[in-house]
């Protein structure tokens, strides 16, 4: 059996494949570079639940975190590494081969 | 609230369409289209006053002119290299403001370069007439010439300028008002209005238009921005 025969949701990335950590890799793509702010306002989590996903991509390397100030007020920028891109880009394309798959499974 | 509150499950359909309406949000909240447009129309209406009164004009006894756009060859270069900076600076701190980052350096290369190719053409036709001074019979200058000559105007290169603005915003509405203000401006339409009592005023209703058509065009970016929020 080739890797091209193997069914797609056998190739997903479990810290990708999570709805959460998918959104924070979409925006951070999308925005060249995003504050932590942001991220809960579109996702609508708490400080605590973004800062956890965050840990995961950042351990995994797919995400870069840079903490500085702006005036007086802290802020958190967060980035989207060359690994960050390239889990993003490797996740849609199995989503797409798997809704592809069950359109075909569903066809009689 | 929890992460519970993004709904998309494990359904590879509801994750990509998640993942598209992320997208489609982050680019709304990343443009600053309006800005850009106000800039270059305040740039096209302070150029009218420059280039009337910068215009040489020197008219023979048989009615027939020759002009020179002085004021408009000094204005126009310094004038778009600063638009593009203001735009590009105000594109960044906006963006930054909403927590995102602006992705409009390209743009302003691409207008600056075009600021160049414009100031090259006109240096190069004018060296070109001054060697070759067109006879008093001789025929009118081609169509293609002439739309050429607009595109490598400010106004033409404006309009390219903001083509590249849409592909990098991935943006249908300002694609589809610069491909309207390219046709305004390129054609030109003037919508019939035009002055012939001098020189100066052949130019001015082309220069009038593209001017309010931009910033109609910044209003009503602005009103559609005001309205998402």
């Amino acid at each position: 059996m080739t890797a091209d025969a193997l069914h797609p949701v056998t190739g997903l990335d479990d810290v990708v494949h999570q709805r959460v950590r998918l959104g924070i890799l979409t925006i951070a793509h999308e925005a060249c570079r995003v504050e932590f702010g942001y991220l809960r306002t579109q996702l609508q989590l708490t400080a605590g639940n973004l800062s956890q996903h965050l840990g995961v991509l950042e351990t995994a390397g797919l995400v870069a975190l840079e903490k500085g100030y702006e005036g007086k007020r802290g802020r958190t920028w967060i980035t989207l590494t060359p690994a960050g891109t390239h889990a993003l880009a490797a996740e849609i394309s199995r989503l797409k081969q798997l809704i592809a798959r069950v359109t075909l499974d569903d066809q009689p | 609230m929890t992460a519970d509150s993004v709904h998309a499950g494990g359904d590879p359909r509801r994750l990509l369409s998640q993942v598209h309406a992320l997208s489609r949000r982050v680019r709304a909240d990343r443009r600053v289209t309006w800005v850009a447009l106000l800039v270059l129309a305040v740039a096209t209406f302070v150029a009218i006053p420059v280039d009337w009164f910068g215009m040489q004009v020197d008219c023979a006894a048989g009615g027939a002119c020759r002009f020179n756009r002085l004021g408009s060859l000094y204005f126009w270069p310094p004038a778009l290299l600063l638009s593009y900076t203001v735009i590009a600076v105000a594109y960044r701190r906006v963006a930054r403001s909403r927590g995102v980052d602006a992705r409009v350096l390209p743009y302003a290369i691409t207008g600056a370069a075009l600021t160049g190719v414009f100031t090259a053409a006109w240096v190069g036709a004018r060296i070109y007439v001054a060697n070759h001074p067109p006879a008093p019979d001789a025929p009118p200058t081609a169509d293609w010439i002439l739309l050429l000559d607009r595109l490598v105007a400010p106004a033409g290169t404006i309009g390219v300028a903001l083509l590249v603005l849409a592909r990098l915003e991935r943006n249908l509405a300002l694609l589809a008002f610069t491909l309207a203000y390219l046709a305004i401006v390129l054609i030109p339409i003037t919508f019939g209005w035009q002055m012939h009592t001098s020189v100066q005023a052949e130019f001015l209703p082309s220069q009038v238009i593209s001017g309010v058509v931009l910033a109609l065009g910044a209003a009503g970016f602005a009103l559609a921005r005001r309205r998402q929020r």
